[in-house]
Protein backbone atom coordinates (compact mmCIF):
# COMPACT_ATOMS: atom_id res chain seq x y z
CA UNK A 1 0.00 0.00 0.00
CA UNK A 2 1.75 3.43 -0.67
CA UNK A 3 1.34 6.44 1.37
CA UNK A 4 -0.91 8.18 -0.65
CA UNK A 5 -4.14 6.18 -0.29
CA UNK A 6 -6.41 7.48 2.23
CA UNK A 7 -6.71 5.47 5.39
CA UNK A 8 -10.45 5.03 7.34
CA UNK A 9 -10.19 5.77 10.56
CA UNK A 10 -11.92 3.19 12.87
CA UNK A 11 -15.04 5.02 13.72
CA UNK A 12 -15.62 5.56 9.92
CA UNK A 13 -15.25 1.60 9.50
CA UNK A 14 -17.68 0.92 11.41
CA UNK A 15 -20.08 3.50 10.44
CA UNK A 16 -19.82 2.07 6.93
CA UNK A 17 -23.20 0.73 5.22
CA UNK A 18 -21.65 -0.07 1.97
CA UNK A 19 -18.65 -0.97 1.02
CA UNK A 20 -17.25 1.16 -1.62
CA UNK A 21 -14.98 -1.30 -2.90
CA UNK A 22 -12.29 -1.21 -5.56
CA UNK A 23 -12.83 0.67 -9.42
CA UNK A 24 -11.57 -1.70 -11.90
CA UNK A 25 -9.78 -0.09 -14.54
CA UNK A 26 -11.18 -1.46 -18.30
CA UNK A 27 -7.11 -2.46 -19.12
CA UNK A 28 -7.57 -4.93 -22.40
CA UNK A 29 -5.64 -4.05 -25.00
CA UNK A 30 -3.55 -1.20 -23.27
CA UNK A 31 -0.09 -0.59 -24.16
CA UNK A 32 1.14 2.05 -21.25
CA UNK A 33 3.82 4.53 -22.52
CA UNK A 34 7.24 3.53 -20.33
CA UNK A 35 8.79 6.89 -20.20
CA UNK A 36 10.49 6.88 -16.54
CA UNK A 37 11.13 3.78 -13.86
CA UNK A 38 7.68 4.85 -11.97
CA UNK A 39 5.65 4.51 -15.71
CA UNK A 40 6.99 0.88 -15.26
CA UNK A 41 6.64 0.35 -11.96
CA UNK A 42 3.30 1.30 -11.96
CA UNK A 43 2.25 -0.25 -15.39
CA UNK A 44 3.49 -3.32 -13.85
CA UNK A 45 1.17 -3.13 -10.43
CA UNK A 46 -1.37 -2.75 -12.88
CA UNK A 47 -0.49 -6.02 -15.00
CA UNK A 48 -0.12 -7.82 -11.16
CA UNK A 49 -3.94 -6.97 -10.63
CA UNK A 50 -5.17 -7.84 -14.05
CA UNK A 51 -6.75 -10.93 -15.07
CA UNK A 52 -5.57 -11.60 -18.51
CA UNK A 53 -2.50 -12.03 -19.46
CA UNK A 54 0.41 -9.97 -20.86
CA UNK A 55 2.94 -9.41 -23.14
CA UNK A 56 6.34 -8.71 -22.32
CA UNK A 57 8.39 -7.38 -24.67
CA UNK A 58 12.07 -7.44 -23.24
CA UNK A 59 15.56 -5.35 -23.91
CA UNK A 60 16.89 -8.80 -26.00
CA UNK A 61 13.55 -8.58 -27.84
CA UNK A 62 12.23 -11.55 -26.82
CA UNK A 63 8.67 -11.38 -26.50
CA UNK A 64 7.15 -13.54 -23.57
CA UNK A 65 3.00 -14.12 -23.24
CA UNK A 66 2.40 -14.38 -19.41
CA UNK A 67 0.07 -14.37 -16.48
CA UNK A 68 2.15 -11.95 -14.02
CA UNK A 69 1.27 -13.38 -10.67
CA UNK A 70 3.94 -11.90 -8.18
CA UNK A 71 5.98 -8.63 -8.29
CA UNK A 72 9.32 -7.99 -5.87
CA UNK A 73 9.73 -4.35 -5.64
CA UNK A 74 13.49 -3.24 -4.65
CA UNK A 75 15.03 0.30 -4.50
CA UNK A 76 15.73 0.29 -8.21
CA UNK A 77 14.98 -1.72 -10.99
CA UNK A 78 17.76 -4.04 -11.45
CA UNK A 79 16.65 -4.76 -7.58
CA UNK A 80 12.92 -5.76 -8.88
CA UNK A 81 11.38 -8.67 -10.70
CA UNK A 82 7.70 -10.14 -11.92
CA UNK A 83 7.07 -13.68 -11.63
CA UNK A 84 4.77 -15.17 -14.18
CA UNK A 85 3.41 -18.50 -15.98
CA UNK A 86 3.65 -18.67 -19.64
CA UNK A 87 0.99 -20.37 -21.80
CA UNK A 88 3.30 -23.02 -22.81
CA UNK A 89 5.79 -24.06 -19.21
CA UNK A 90 4.87 -25.91 -16.60
CA UNK A 91 7.15 -24.35 -14.35
CA UNK A 92 7.31 -20.43 -12.71
CA UNK A 93 9.61 -17.84 -14.13
CA UNK A 94 10.93 -14.71 -13.39
CA UNK A 95 11.97 -11.79 -15.25
CA UNK A 96 14.02 -8.22 -13.76
CA UNK A 97 12.05 -5.34 -14.10
CA UNK A 98 15.17 -3.54 -15.42
CA UNK A 99 14.80 -5.96 -19.05
CA UNK A 100 11.07 -5.09 -19.80
CA UNK A 101 10.80 -2.44 -22.54
CA UNK A 102 7.22 -2.70 -22.91
CA UNK A 103 4.29 -4.40 -21.58
CA UNK A 104 1.08 -5.09 -23.88
CA UNK A 105 -2.19 -5.94 -21.77
CA UNK A 106 -2.81 -8.31 -24.98
CA UNK A 107 -5.08 -11.25 -23.05
CA UNK A 108 -8.67 -10.90 -22.48
CA UNK A 109 -9.74 -9.67 -19.56
CA UNK A 110 -11.68 -12.58 -17.43
CA UNK A 111 -13.09 -10.51 -15.00
CA UNK A 112 -14.98 -8.38 -17.54
CA UNK A 113 -18.75 -9.17 -17.90
CA UNK A 114 -18.93 -10.88 -14.52
CA UNK A 115 -20.58 -8.35 -12.69
CA UNK A 116 -23.77 -9.31 -10.55
CA UNK A 117 -25.93 -7.11 -12.80
CA UNK A 118 -24.21 -8.78 -16.19
CA UNK A 119 -26.06 -12.39 -14.48
CA UNK A 120 -29.44 -10.51 -14.13
CA UNK A 121 -29.72 -9.14 -17.49
CA UNK A 122 -28.67 -12.36 -18.92
CA UNK A 123 -31.57 -14.13 -17.00
CA UNK A 124 -34.11 -12.00 -17.24
CA UNK A 125 -33.67 -12.00 -20.86
CA UNK A 126 -33.23 -16.16 -20.84
CA UNK A 127 -36.19 -16.00 -18.51
CA UNK A 128 -38.43 -14.08 -20.73
CA UNK A 129 -37.34 -16.27 -23.84
CA UNK A 130 -39.18 -18.90 -22.55
CA UNK A 131 -35.51 -21.00 -21.47
CA UNK A 132 -35.84 -23.28 -18.25
CA UNK A 133 -32.96 -24.38 -16.70
CA UNK A 134 -30.71 -20.96 -16.84
CA UNK A 135 -26.85 -20.87 -15.94
CA UNK A 136 -24.18 -19.59 -16.37
CA UNK A 137 -21.35 -22.37 -17.52
CA UNK A 138 -17.27 -21.65 -17.05
CA UNK A 139 -15.65 -20.85 -20.14
CA UNK A 140 -14.07 -23.13 -22.06
CA UNK A 141 -10.94 -24.49 -21.08
CA UNK A 142 -9.52 -24.79 -24.59
CA UNK B 1 -21.14 -25.08 18.37
CA UNK B 2 -21.28 -28.83 16.73
CA UNK B 3 -17.67 -29.20 16.95
CA UNK B 4 -16.80 -32.74 17.86
CA UNK B 5 -14.75 -32.75 21.02
CA UNK B 6 -11.43 -33.97 19.57
CA UNK B 7 -11.06 -32.13 17.15
CA UNK B 8 -12.00 -28.64 19.78
CA UNK B 9 -9.21 -30.83 22.33
CA UNK B 10 -7.11 -31.13 19.25
CA UNK B 11 -7.04 -26.91 18.34
CA UNK B 12 -7.02 -26.23 22.09
CA UNK B 13 -4.08 -27.42 22.67
CA UNK B 14 -2.38 -26.44 19.79
CA UNK B 15 -2.94 -22.76 20.80
CA UNK B 16 -2.41 -23.49 24.30
CA UNK B 17 1.20 -24.64 23.42
CA UNK B 18 1.46 -21.74 20.91
CA UNK B 19 0.47 -19.52 23.76
CA UNK B 20 3.35 -21.24 26.52
CA UNK B 21 5.96 -20.80 23.97
CA UNK B 22 5.17 -17.57 23.25
CA UNK B 23 4.92 -17.64 19.87
CA UNK B 24 3.04 -14.72 18.20
CA UNK B 25 2.01 -15.37 14.90
CA UNK B 26 1.19 -18.68 13.60
CA UNK B 27 -1.55 -21.02 11.76
CA UNK B 28 -5.00 -22.22 12.35
CA UNK B 29 -5.92 -23.21 9.22
CA UNK B 30 -4.49 -23.84 5.67
CA UNK B 31 -6.52 -22.55 3.06
CA UNK B 32 -5.32 -25.02 0.69
CA UNK B 33 -6.09 -24.19 -3.04
CA UNK B 34 -5.36 -26.97 -5.22
CA UNK B 35 -6.65 -25.79 -8.27
CA UNK B 36 -9.19 -22.98 -9.52
CA UNK B 37 -10.82 -24.39 -12.02
CA UNK B 38 -15.10 -24.47 -11.18
CA UNK B 39 -17.80 -26.13 -12.47
CA UNK B 40 -19.96 -22.74 -11.53
CA UNK B 41 -19.64 -19.67 -12.85
CA UNK B 42 -20.84 -17.65 -10.34
CA UNK B 43 -21.17 -13.72 -11.20
CA UNK B 44 -19.14 -11.49 -8.66
CA UNK B 45 -16.35 -14.36 -8.09
CA UNK B 46 -13.17 -13.14 -8.07
CA UNK B 47 -10.97 -16.83 -6.94
CA UNK B 48 -11.59 -18.45 -10.78
CA UNK B 49 -11.14 -15.68 -12.98
CA UNK B 50 -8.41 -16.64 -14.90
CA UNK B 51 -6.85 -17.32 -18.14
CA UNK B 52 -7.41 -21.41 -19.50
CA UNK B 53 -3.49 -22.01 -19.01
CA UNK B 54 -3.68 -21.16 -15.40
CA UNK B 55 -6.91 -23.04 -14.82
CA UNK B 56 -5.59 -25.79 -15.92
CA UNK B 57 -2.41 -25.58 -13.39
CA UNK B 58 -3.18 -27.78 -9.93
CA UNK B 59 -1.13 -28.69 -7.31
CA UNK B 60 0.14 -31.90 -6.54
CA UNK B 61 -0.28 -34.14 -3.64
CA UNK B 62 3.03 -33.97 -2.78
CA UNK B 63 2.56 -30.03 -2.98
CA UNK B 64 -0.05 -30.32 -0.90
CA UNK B 65 1.62 -32.02 1.70
CA UNK B 66 4.60 -30.27 2.16
CA UNK B 67 2.52 -26.99 2.56
CA UNK B 68 0.93 -28.80 5.27
CA UNK B 69 3.67 -29.79 7.30
CA UNK B 70 5.76 -26.80 6.42
CA UNK B 71 2.47 -24.71 8.26
CA UNK B 72 1.72 -27.23 10.67
CA UNK B 73 -1.72 -25.96 10.96
CA UNK B 74 -4.39 -28.74 13.08
CA UNK B 75 -7.03 -27.67 10.20
CA UNK B 76 -6.51 -27.76 6.49
CA UNK B 77 -9.70 -26.05 4.35
CA UNK B 78 -9.74 -26.99 0.54
CA UNK B 79 -11.46 -24.43 -1.12
CA UNK B 80 -10.89 -23.60 -4.77
CA UNK B 81 -12.16 -23.42 -7.53
CA UNK B 82 -13.82 -26.77 -6.89
CA UNK B 83 -11.57 -29.52 -5.44
CA UNK B 84 -13.60 -32.75 -6.80
CA UNK B 85 -12.32 -31.90 -10.00
CA UNK B 86 -8.79 -32.28 -8.83
CA UNK B 87 -7.95 -35.46 -10.27
CA UNK B 88 -5.84 -36.50 -7.16
CA UNK B 89 -8.17 -35.18 -5.13
CA UNK B 90 -8.52 -38.40 -3.05
CA UNK B 91 -4.84 -39.15 -2.59
CA UNK B 92 -4.63 -35.68 -1.68
CA UNK B 93 -7.71 -35.44 1.45
CA UNK B 94 -6.40 -39.29 1.83
CA UNK B 95 -2.63 -38.17 2.95
CA UNK B 96 -3.87 -35.33 4.95
CA UNK B 97 -5.97 -37.80 7.02
CA UNK B 98 -3.14 -40.11 7.78
CA UNK B 99 -1.51 -36.78 8.53
CA UNK B 100 -4.25 -36.26 11.27
CA UNK B 101 -5.57 -32.88 9.99
CA UNK B 102 -8.88 -32.37 10.34
CA UNK B 103 -10.20 -31.49 7.05
CA UNK B 104 -12.94 -29.36 5.29
CA UNK B 105 -13.28 -29.71 1.71
CA UNK B 106 -15.63 -27.36 0.30
CA UNK B 107 -17.60 -28.14 -2.32
CA UNK B 108 -20.19 -27.10 -4.57
CA UNK B 109 -21.62 -30.64 -4.54
CA UNK B 110 -22.25 -30.78 -8.28
CA UNK B 111 -20.26 -33.99 -8.19
CA UNK B 112 -20.24 -34.92 -4.61
CA UNK B 113 -22.76 -37.95 -5.50
CA UNK B 114 -20.46 -39.29 -7.92
CA UNK B 115 -17.71 -39.28 -6.22
CA UNK B 116 -18.45 -40.35 -2.61
CA UNK B 117 -17.61 -43.84 -3.14
CA UNK B 118 -14.28 -43.44 -3.38
CA UNK B 119 -14.09 -41.21 -0.11
CA UNK B 120 -13.94 -42.93 3.28
CA UNK B 121 -15.93 -41.20 6.59
CA UNK B 122 -13.54 -40.51 8.97
CA UNK B 123 -13.75 -37.68 11.79
CA UNK B 124 -10.56 -35.95 10.54
CA UNK B 125 -13.23 -35.43 6.79
CA UNK B 126 -15.59 -32.89 6.44
CA UNK B 127 -17.33 -32.15 3.31
CA UNK B 128 -18.65 -28.21 3.84
CA UNK B 129 -20.94 -27.87 0.85
CA UNK B 130 -21.88 -24.81 -0.32
CA UNK B 131 -25.15 -23.60 0.15
CA UNK B 132 -25.93 -20.03 -0.29
CA UNK B 133 -29.62 -20.15 1.43
CA UNK B 134 -33.09 -21.33 0.34
CA UNK B 135 -33.48 -23.45 -3.39
CA UNK B 136 -33.89 -19.58 -4.74
CA UNK B 137 -31.76 -17.70 -3.50
CA UNK B 138 -28.66 -20.55 -4.05
CA UNK B 139 -29.75 -20.88 -7.69
CA UNK B 140 -29.70 -17.44 -8.01
CA UNK B 141 -26.51 -17.28 -5.99
CA UNK B 142 -24.48 -19.60 -7.85
CA UNK B 143 -26.20 -18.58 -11.27
CA UNK B 144 -27.47 -21.98 -12.25
CA UNK B 145 -30.94 -23.13 -11.51
CA UNK B 146 -31.38 -26.60 -10.37
CA UNK B 147 -27.90 -25.90 -8.01
CA UNK B 148 -29.80 -26.13 -4.87
CA UNK B 149 -31.21 -29.77 -5.85
CA UNK B 150 -28.53 -31.33 -6.95
CA UNK B 151 -26.46 -30.08 -3.92
CA UNK B 152 -29.13 -31.54 -1.44
CA UNK B 153 -29.16 -34.74 -3.28
CA UNK B 154 -25.41 -34.59 -2.26
CA UNK B 155 -25.43 -33.89 1.03
CA UNK B 156 -27.81 -36.41 1.89
CA UNK B 157 -26.13 -39.27 0.22
CA UNK B 158 -22.65 -38.44 1.95
CA UNK B 159 -24.68 -38.17 5.66
CA UNK B 160 -26.36 -41.35 4.28
CA UNK B 161 -22.75 -42.23 4.24
CA UNK B 162 -21.53 -41.57 7.26
CA UNK B 163 -19.30 -38.35 6.52
CA UNK B 164 -19.36 -35.44 8.44
CA UNK B 165 -21.12 -32.94 6.45
CA UNK B 166 -21.38 -28.99 7.08
CA UNK B 167 -23.09 -26.23 4.86
CA UNK B 168 -21.64 -23.09 4.14
CA UNK B 169 -23.01 -19.50 3.33
CA UNK B 170 -21.99 -16.09 2.36
CA UNK B 171 -24.62 -13.52 2.62
CA UNK B 172 -24.64 -9.92 0.37
CA UNK B 173 -26.32 -7.01 0.87
CA UNK B 174 -30.20 -7.75 0.25
CA UNK B 175 -30.53 -11.10 2.19
CA UNK B 176 -33.12 -11.72 3.84
CA UNK B 177 -32.95 -13.03 6.94
CA UNK B 178 -36.63 -14.14 7.64
CA UNK B 179 -35.37 -16.92 4.85
CA UNK B 180 -32.04 -17.38 6.15
CA UNK B 181 -33.31 -18.66 9.08
CA UNK B 182 -36.02 -21.11 7.27
CA UNK B 183 -32.68 -21.65 5.36
CA UNK B 184 -31.03 -22.89 8.91
CA UNK B 185 -34.46 -25.51 9.91
CA UNK B 186 -33.66 -26.52 6.27
CA UNK B 187 -30.02 -28.01 6.20
CA UNK B 188 -30.41 -29.10 9.70
CA UNK B 189 -33.18 -31.68 8.39
CA UNK B 190 -30.90 -32.73 6.38
CA UNK B 191 -29.02 -34.28 9.12
CA UNK B 192 -25.73 -31.86 8.23
CA UNK B 193 -22.99 -31.47 11.11
CA UNK B 194 -23.84 -27.53 11.86
CA UNK B 195 -23.54 -24.62 9.54
CA UNK B 196 -21.22 -22.53 8.51
CA UNK B 197 -21.81 -18.81 7.36
CA UNK B 198 -19.73 -15.27 6.33
CA UNK B 199 -20.74 -11.64 5.17
CA UNK B 200 -19.35 -11.33 2.08
CA UNK B 201 -16.47 -9.15 1.50
CA UNK B 202 -15.82 -6.84 -1.23
CA UNK B 203 -11.98 -7.70 -1.83
CA UNK B 204 -10.49 -6.21 -4.62
CA UNK B 205 -9.63 -9.11 -7.01
CA UNK B 206 -14.37 -9.76 -7.11
CA UNK B 207 -15.20 -8.00 -10.45
CA UNK B 208 -18.51 -6.72 -8.30
CA UNK B 209 -17.68 -4.52 -6.34
CA UNK B 210 -21.06 -2.65 -5.21
CA UNK B 211 -23.31 -5.64 -3.37
CA UNK B 212 -20.71 -5.80 -0.22
CA UNK B 213 -22.24 -4.54 3.30
CA UNK B 214 -20.20 -2.27 5.02
CA UNK B 215 -19.75 -2.94 8.90
CA UNK B 216 -22.83 -1.91 9.86
CA UNK B 217 -24.99 -3.39 8.19
CA UNK B 218 -23.16 -6.77 8.39
CA UNK B 219 -24.11 -6.46 12.29
CA UNK B 220 -27.48 -5.36 11.75
CA UNK B 221 -28.48 -7.91 9.55
CA UNK B 222 -26.51 -10.97 11.57
CA UNK B 223 -28.20 -9.87 14.93
CA UNK B 224 -31.60 -9.99 12.85
CA UNK B 225 -30.48 -13.50 11.77
CA UNK B 226 -28.78 -15.19 15.02
CA UNK B 227 -30.25 -14.23 17.82
CA UNK B 228 -33.68 -15.73 19.50
CA UNK B 229 -31.78 -19.19 18.06
CA UNK B 230 -33.94 -22.35 17.70
CA UNK B 231 -31.96 -25.52 19.76
CA UNK B 232 -31.96 -27.61 16.63
CA UNK B 233 -29.76 -24.93 14.73
CA UNK B 234 -25.77 -25.92 15.06
CA UNK B 235 -23.15 -24.11 13.93
CA UNK B 236 -19.38 -25.72 13.02
CA UNK B 237 -17.82 -21.89 14.11
CA UNK B 238 -16.40 -20.40 17.19
CA UNK B 239 -19.22 -18.83 19.14
CA UNK B 240 -17.23 -15.99 19.62
CA UNK B 241 -16.90 -15.01 16.02
CA UNK B 242 -20.74 -15.21 15.21
CA UNK B 243 -20.77 -12.66 18.54
CA UNK B 244 -18.67 -10.48 16.60
CA UNK B 245 -20.42 -11.20 13.58
CA UNK B 246 -23.69 -10.09 15.60
CA UNK B 247 -21.81 -6.68 17.10
CA UNK B 248 -21.58 -8.05 20.71
CA UNK B 249 -17.10 -8.25 19.97
CA UNK B 250 -14.89 -6.39 18.72
CA UNK B 251 -11.98 -8.36 17.37
CA UNK B 252 -8.42 -6.94 15.46
CA UNK B 253 -7.57 -9.45 12.28
CA UNK B 254 -5.40 -12.69 12.16
CA UNK B 255 -4.17 -12.50 8.97
CA UNK B 256 -1.85 -15.04 9.06
CA UNK B 257 -3.94 -17.11 10.88
CA UNK B 258 -5.56 -18.94 7.92
CA UNK B 259 -2.46 -18.53 5.42
CA UNK B 260 -3.40 -19.57 1.83
CA UNK B 261 -1.53 -21.78 -0.72
CA UNK B 262 -2.21 -22.24 -4.32
CA UNK B 263 -0.10 -23.04 -7.54
CA UNK B 264 1.10 -19.45 -7.15
CA UNK B 265 3.02 -19.94 -3.55
CA UNK B 266 2.05 -18.74 -0.23
CA UNK B 267 -0.74 -15.87 -0.88
CA UNK B 268 0.57 -12.10 0.48
CA UNK B 269 -1.18 -11.36 2.88
CA UNK B 270 -4.43 -13.56 3.46
CA UNK B 271 -6.22 -15.61 1.61
CA UNK B 272 -9.03 -12.84 0.00
CA UNK B 273 -6.54 -10.41 -0.44
CA UNK B 274 -4.00 -10.79 -3.49
CA UNK B 275 -0.88 -8.89 -3.46
CA UNK B 276 2.00 -11.06 -4.23
CA UNK B 277 3.56 -14.53 -2.92
CA UNK B 278 5.82 -15.69 -1.26
CA UNK B 279 7.63 -19.21 -1.51
CA UNK B 280 7.46 -20.99 2.20
CA UNK B 281 4.84 -19.72 4.95
CA UNK B 282 8.11 -18.79 6.95
CA UNK B 283 8.73 -16.12 4.08
CA UNK B 284 5.13 -14.99 4.30
CA UNK B 285 5.36 -14.45 7.63
CA UNK B 286 8.75 -12.84 7.72
CA UNK B 287 8.36 -10.53 4.45
CA UNK B 288 4.60 -9.31 4.75
CA UNK B 289 3.87 -6.30 6.44
CA UNK B 290 0.96 -7.20 8.68
CA UNK B 291 0.56 -3.53 10.27
CA UNK B 292 -1.00 -3.02 6.80
CA UNK B 293 -3.68 -4.93 6.98
CA UNK B 294 -6.59 -5.43 9.36
CA UNK B 295 -9.47 -3.03 10.10
CA UNK B 296 -7.06 -1.49 12.41
CA UNK B 297 -4.59 -0.52 9.90
CA UNK B 298 -7.10 2.27 8.13
CA UNK B 299 -6.44 -0.01 5.03
CA UNK B 300 -9.41 0.63 2.69
CA UNK B 301 -9.13 -2.43 1.22
CA UNK B 302 -9.79 -4.49 4.49
CA UNK B 303 -12.93 -1.91 5.54
CA UNK B 304 -15.09 -4.15 5.55
CA UNK B 305 -14.02 -7.30 5.76
CA UNK B 306 -15.76 -9.08 8.95
CA UNK B 307 -14.77 -12.83 7.17
CA UNK B 308 -13.75 -15.91 9.22
CA UNK B 309 -10.28 -15.75 7.56
CA UNK B 310 -9.29 -12.67 9.05
CA UNK B 311 -11.44 -12.65 12.34
CA UNK B 312 -12.35 -16.47 13.16
CA UNK B 313 -8.96 -17.11 13.96
CA UNK B 314 -9.05 -14.08 16.67
CA UNK B 315 -12.40 -15.07 17.97
CA UNK B 316 -11.04 -19.03 18.32
CA UNK B 317 -7.48 -17.94 19.87
CA UNK B 318 -9.82 -15.97 22.46
CA UNK B 319 -11.96 -19.18 22.90
CA UNK B 320 -9.29 -21.21 24.04
CA UNK B 321 -6.47 -19.00 24.83
CA UNK B 322 -7.70 -17.34 27.81
CA UNK B 323 -10.45 -19.02 31.22
CA UNK B 324 -12.49 -15.53 30.32
CA UNK B 325 -12.35 -16.21 26.41
CA UNK B 326 -13.65 -20.59 27.31
CA UNK B 327 -16.41 -19.17 29.42
CA UNK B 328 -17.96 -17.11 27.12
CA UNK B 329 -17.15 -19.88 24.40
CA UNK B 330 -19.17 -22.15 26.63
CA UNK B 331 -21.85 -19.80 27.35
CA UNK B 332 -22.10 -18.95 23.42
CA UNK B 333 -22.68 -22.48 22.94
CA UNK B 334 -25.56 -22.71 25.15
CA UNK B 335 -27.33 -19.14 24.57
CA UNK B 336 -30.47 -18.77 22.20
CA UNK B 337 -28.88 -14.89 22.45
CA UNK B 338 -32.73 -13.59 23.14
CA UNK B 339 -33.31 -10.56 21.84
CA UNK B 340 -36.93 -9.14 21.75
CA UNK B 341 -35.51 -6.00 19.55
CA UNK B 342 -34.51 -8.43 16.74
CA UNK B 343 -37.40 -10.48 17.07
CA UNK B 344 -39.52 -7.90 16.35
CA UNK B 345 -37.38 -6.73 13.16
CA UNK B 346 -37.93 -9.82 11.91
CA UNK B 347 -41.47 -9.86 12.29
CA UNK B 348 -41.67 -5.98 10.27
CA UNK B 349 -39.13 -7.71 7.65
CA UNK B 350 -41.70 -10.19 6.76
CA UNK B 351 -44.54 -8.08 6.96
CA UNK B 352 -42.79 -5.74 4.23
CA UNK B 353 -42.01 -8.53 2.25
CA UNK B 354 -40.07 -7.15 -0.71
CA UNK B 355 -39.29 -8.80 -3.84
CA UNK B 356 -36.42 -11.43 -4.12
CA UNK B 357 -33.02 -10.63 -4.13
CA UNK B 358 -34.35 -6.84 -4.22
CA UNK B 359 -34.73 -6.90 0.15
CA UNK B 360 -32.60 -4.42 1.76
CA UNK B 361 -32.43 -5.30 5.54
CA UNK B 362 -33.70 -2.31 7.63
CA UNK B 363 -33.18 -3.02 10.83
CA UNK B 364 -32.37 -0.41 13.92
CA UNK B 365 -29.22 0.01 15.64
CA UNK B 366 -28.01 -3.10 18.26
CA UNK B 367 -29.17 -1.93 21.46
CA UNK B 368 -26.21 -4.37 23.50
CA UNK B 369 -23.19 -3.00 23.65
CA UNK B 370 -19.93 -4.68 22.30
CA UNK B 371 -17.98 -6.16 24.47
CA UNK B 372 -13.92 -4.85 23.86
CA UNK B 373 -11.86 -7.73 23.63
CA UNK B 374 -8.22 -7.58 22.90
CA UNK B 375 -6.67 -11.27 21.39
Amino acid sequence: MTAEVQKYTLAQVEALELAPGTEHENLEGWVPTLATDDDLRQALEKALDYRGDVTLTLKSGERIEAFIFNCHTGATLAESWVQYYTPSAPEKRRVGYAQITRIEFSGKDRAAGKHWEDWVKKYNERKAAGETNIALAPEALE
Amino acid sequence: MSIPLSQMATVASYVLKKRFTGVKRYPLVLMLEPLFRCSLACAGCGKVQYPPHILKKQLTPEECFAAVEECGAPMVSIPGGEPLLHPQIVEIVNGLVARKKYIYLCTNALELKKKLPEFSPSKYLTFSVHLDGQREHHDFSVCREGGYDIAVEGIQEAVRRGFRVTTNATFFDGTDPNSVRAFFDEVMGMGVEGVVLSPGYSYDKAPDQNRFMGRARVRRLFRAILSNRKPTWKFNMSPLFLEFLMGDRNYECTPWGMPAYNIFGWQKPCYLLQEGYAESYKELLATTNWDNYGVASGNPKCANCMVSCGYETTAVIDGFGSLKGFLAMVRGTFSSYRDPHAQKLLNDFASHQAAPHKNLVQIEQPERVPEEINA
